[in-house]
């Protein structure tokens, strides 16, 4: 894919390069915007529309190219060992957490340089529309009579919806099955009765809740969702259990802070632009920009919480180990 | 009518996706025609042009080229006794005996009139019981969906007909392939050996760019076909007569339903439906002794056949993911790319497209028919094209399109290894699509098993406890058996013409 976008934006280089007067000045050519999921998915609408507001903002092309594979990690792993110039960004998520700590990399999310976040979204507890259950608390009291029975479905193992899944599961001390049935599965599953609940990121259950087909009952999260008032946190129901789908920006190690300092400003600007603020509220996505210092901040305790459940769960550099 | 189906019809008929149906159905045209490219190989090599094109544009030039190849395939048939592809080699039967007899014109009308009908009965079986089946399986749980695969992947005996070990053995080294990248459930690393660019396993459409494409170039280069076929380009008028469209009627509708439901029935593909129909029709047949002798029946019955097939095999692409036939395998891959996976769930969350789809589908039919009868005479032209252009093109398009299918060059490598076992099997005489279909079906396969028993907590007697799950494993047993009886039964009397089983 890109192949001809990356061709024309080369022409488009040579004509910027020659016009491009003051030397050394960041960005002096297009900029690589690697997403590290497949066309299509949600990471991939929003990083295409982020990418294209900040070359406006910038003045350069930004191509976004899909290196899909190994949960993020072959995306991570190219934006570790690419030139720390600038012209080679990432558009992380939490799965900068999840794969590196599952060892499909050999390294963790410090190897590379963080620009900042994006933009997040809560990670909805949710059963069927007509399901028994209308509050959490009915839900683990069923668990704790018939526990390892209930199954709850997530998109894979080690990603953050079962991360999150496990952390809600042991916070309650609630025995589950955890079903892992890929991103396509997970609702269908919950739909047909084969799953009791699920985890799911809030743009993947909107619409089959706003139709009624899925009840959510809680948002492992800070604060309520404005998209659904009604909905307790976690923690107002008592579990202190936080874990959002958050995406951002990594660069390669030793980039310059200049330019990381402008790309973060045109990051943050091109996340309030009308056109991405829109697309948010379409998709029931949070667009909250965070500068390098609060991500940084903001990744080393999340890295906490995911190495702690991994640990628990037996999934920790699981994939490298053995 | 439902909303979806307005915006679907919306969808297909706008004039982007117009233009691109008709560019598809005149490439494929012309890719059916041409003898040494099959529809696989043209739909491979349009393959990257479709990654930088919206969905809907992509979806309508890839399926008028499907459509499209399987009537072209009857051209090179009729005029020159070479099929252009193996569904049209039914066709040559009575096809060329015609236009030895300087009758090419009314044997190429009766061909093209009778694709689009099969096409268009097709078309209205897919209208009609695709959102149907759609329906019923969303409500397939991980047990059905294991036993409804492997269902799937016992078509592997069917196409190993010359020799059910060769064809095993290709089907379990695909399944082998399968295994390498990450474990689906625990997401252990397997077989990578430190890569990360086999992390994300082996991509089946990479590797059958190699699988076919190679092959095929090689052989082309090695049999160095100078070109010299002397080609018939006087026609006659191709519109056909009244008394040839009475006489094709019964031939017609066998072909059309026998096309649609072995099209459906995952595995049969064209070349099968249309041999199946040319022989039943000659059996009820009053003048049966001039089968073989040039009669329009002969045309028509399996023409209007592997048309069908097309409408048919996207049944089940669409509604349970599982493909038919190769080309139905790479419309699969060329959907994922887009974020569309065909299934039970694209009816429901992408109604607008899944109609849209079918409707393409009609149009591609249509303008089938259309350019068929009006452009023949400048395609047929196109059968001099000399090979030493035709070949260094695919070459160059088999490597950007490995290439942009993951934006990584270690893919290209992957490309032509494959090609190199596409080789050593076509050498070794070892069918490529059971090693095709237990890449793409070998997945799901794993996936659906292990997660049944993460379910069941490892109690195998979850496969033995839903209806669905064992009517699929019977058919599965049932399925085994018929083909290897019928594969005994043909050893048995004489040896079938060495026809690759693919479309």
């Amino acid at each position: 894919m890109n192949m001809f976008r990356t061709m024309m934006v080369g022409a488009a280089a040579v004509g910027l390069a020659v016009a491009a007067t003051p030397a050394q000045a960041f960005p002096d050519g297009p900029i690589e915007f690697v997403i590290p999921f497949g066309a299509g998915g949600g990471a991939d609408i929003e990083g295409r529309l982020l990418a294209k507001k900040m070359g406006e903002i910038l003045g350069v092309p930004l191509t976004p190219v899909n290196r899909p594979g190994g949960g993020g990690a072959v995306t991570y792993t190219y934006i570790k060992n690419a030139k720390p110039d600038g012209h080679t960004i990432g558009w992380n998520s939490t799965s900068v957490l999840t794969t590196t700590n599952l060892g499909n990399t050999d390294f963790g999310y410090e190897a590379m340089d963080h620009v900042g976040r994006v933009e997040f979204q809560p990670q909805p507890f949710a059963v069927k529309g007509d399901a028994k259950w209308n509050t959490f608390a009915e839900f683990v009291a069923d668990c704790k009579a018939a526990p390892g029975t209930l199954k709850v479905a997530n998109s894979g193992t080690g990603s953050s919806t079962h991360t999150a899944a496990i952390m809600l599961m042991d916070a309650a001390g609630c025995e589950v099955i955890h079903l892992p049935k890929g991103i396509k599965g997970r609702n269908k599953s919950v739909l047909n009765g084969e799953a009791d609940a699920m985890i799911a990121p809030l743009t993947g259950a909107v619409n089959l809740t706003k139709a009624g087909k899925l009840k959510i009952l809680l948002m492992p999260t800070d604060a309520r969702s404005s998209i659904f008032p009604d909905v307790p946190t976690a923690k107002e129901v008592g579990f202190d259990v936080t874990l959002d789908l958050f995406r951002g920006l990594s660069v390669p190690p030793n980039t310059p802070d200049d330019v990381k300092a402008k790309l973060a400003d045109a990051m943050a600007k091109a996340a309030n632009s009308p056109e991405f603020q829109d697309l948010a509220k379409k998709k029931g996505f949070t667009v909250a920009p965070l500068g390098h210092e609060d991500f940084t901040t903001l990744l080393a305790s999340e890295d906490v919480k995911v190495k702690k459940v991994f640990t628990s769960a037996g999934l920790l550099n699981s994939k490298s180990k053995k | 009518m439902s909303p979806d189906v307005l915006a679907g019809i919306s969808q297909a008929s706008g004039f982007l996706v117009l233009l691109s149906t008709v560019v598809g159905v005149f490439l494929g045209l012309t890719v059916g025609m041409i003898p040494g490219m099959t529809i696989s190989t043209g739909i491979i090599v349009l393959l990257p042009v479709t990654f930088v094109l919206p969905a809907d544009i992509s979806i309508a030039l890839l399926l008028g080229l499907y459509v499209g190849g399987m009537t072209g395939g009857s051209f090179s048939a009729v005029l020159l006794n070479i099929p252009g592809t193996p569904s049209a080699s039914a066709t040559a039967l009575d096809g060329y005996p015609m236009s030895a007899r300087g009758e090419a014109g009314r044997a190429l009308g009766i061909a093209i009139t009778s694709s689009f009908i099969g096409g268009m009965v097709s078309f209205l079986c897919l209208l009609f019981i695709a959102p149907l089946l759609a329906e019923v399986a969303l409500s397939f749980r991980t047990e059905d969906m294991f036993a409804l695969v492997f269902f799937g992947i016992t078509i592997i005996c069917s196409f190993a007909a010359q020799s059910l070990v060769k064809g095993l053995l290709s089907g379990v080294i695909g399944l082998a392939i399968v295994t390498i990248g990450q474990d689906p459930v625990m997401g252990t690393q397997r077989f990578t050996f430190g890569q990360v660019n086999l992390l994300g396993g082996i991509h089946f459409l990479t590797a059958m760019i190699g699988l076919f494409a190679i092959p095929q170039l090689v052989s082309n280069l090695v049999e160095s076909v100078g070109g010299a076929q002397r080609i018939q380009t006087k026609l006659q008028s191709v519109l056909p007569r009244m008394s040839d469209l009475r006489a094709i009627r019964m031939p017609v509708t066998i072909g059309s339903l026998t096309g649609a439901f072995l099209g459906i029935l995952p595995g049969a593909g064209g070349p099968i439906a249309a041999f199946i129909s040319y022989d039943y029709t000659r059996r009820i047949s009053k003048r049966r002794e001039k089968f073989g002798e040039g009669t329009v029946e002969g045309v028509a019955a399996p023409e209007s056949a592997n048309n069908a097939v097309t409408g048919g095999a996207l049944i089940p692409m669409m509604t349970l993911g599982i493909p038919g036939d190769p080309v139905t395998a790479i419309l699969i891959g060329a959907l994922i790319i887009h974020g569309l996976a065909p299934g039970p769930l694209m009816f429901t969350e992408r109604g607008d497209f899944a109609f849209g789809l079918i409707f393409s589908f009609f149009w591609a039919n249509i303008f089938n028919f259309i350019i068929a009868l009006t452009a023949l005479r400048v395609l047929v032209k196109l059968l001099a094209t000399p090979r030493s252009l035709l070949m260094p093109t695919v070459a160059v398009l088999c490597v950007i399109g490995s290439f942009a299918l993951r934006n990584n060059f270690f893919d290209v490598y992957v490309m032509l290894f494959f090609g190199l076992v596409g080789l050593a099997m076509r050498w070794l005489d070892m069918p490529v699509v059971p090693l095709l279909l237990a890449l793409v079906l070998g997945v799901p396969l794993e996936e659906n098993l292990r997660v049944a028993l993460t379910s069941s907590q490892g109690d195998i007697s979850i496969f033995f406890s839903s209806p669905i799950a064992v009517t699929f494993l019977g058919l599965s047993a049932l399925s085994i058996i018929w083909s290897i009886r019928s594969a005994r039964l043909r050893q048995r009397s004489d040896p079938p013409s060495s026809k690759e089983s693919s479309p």
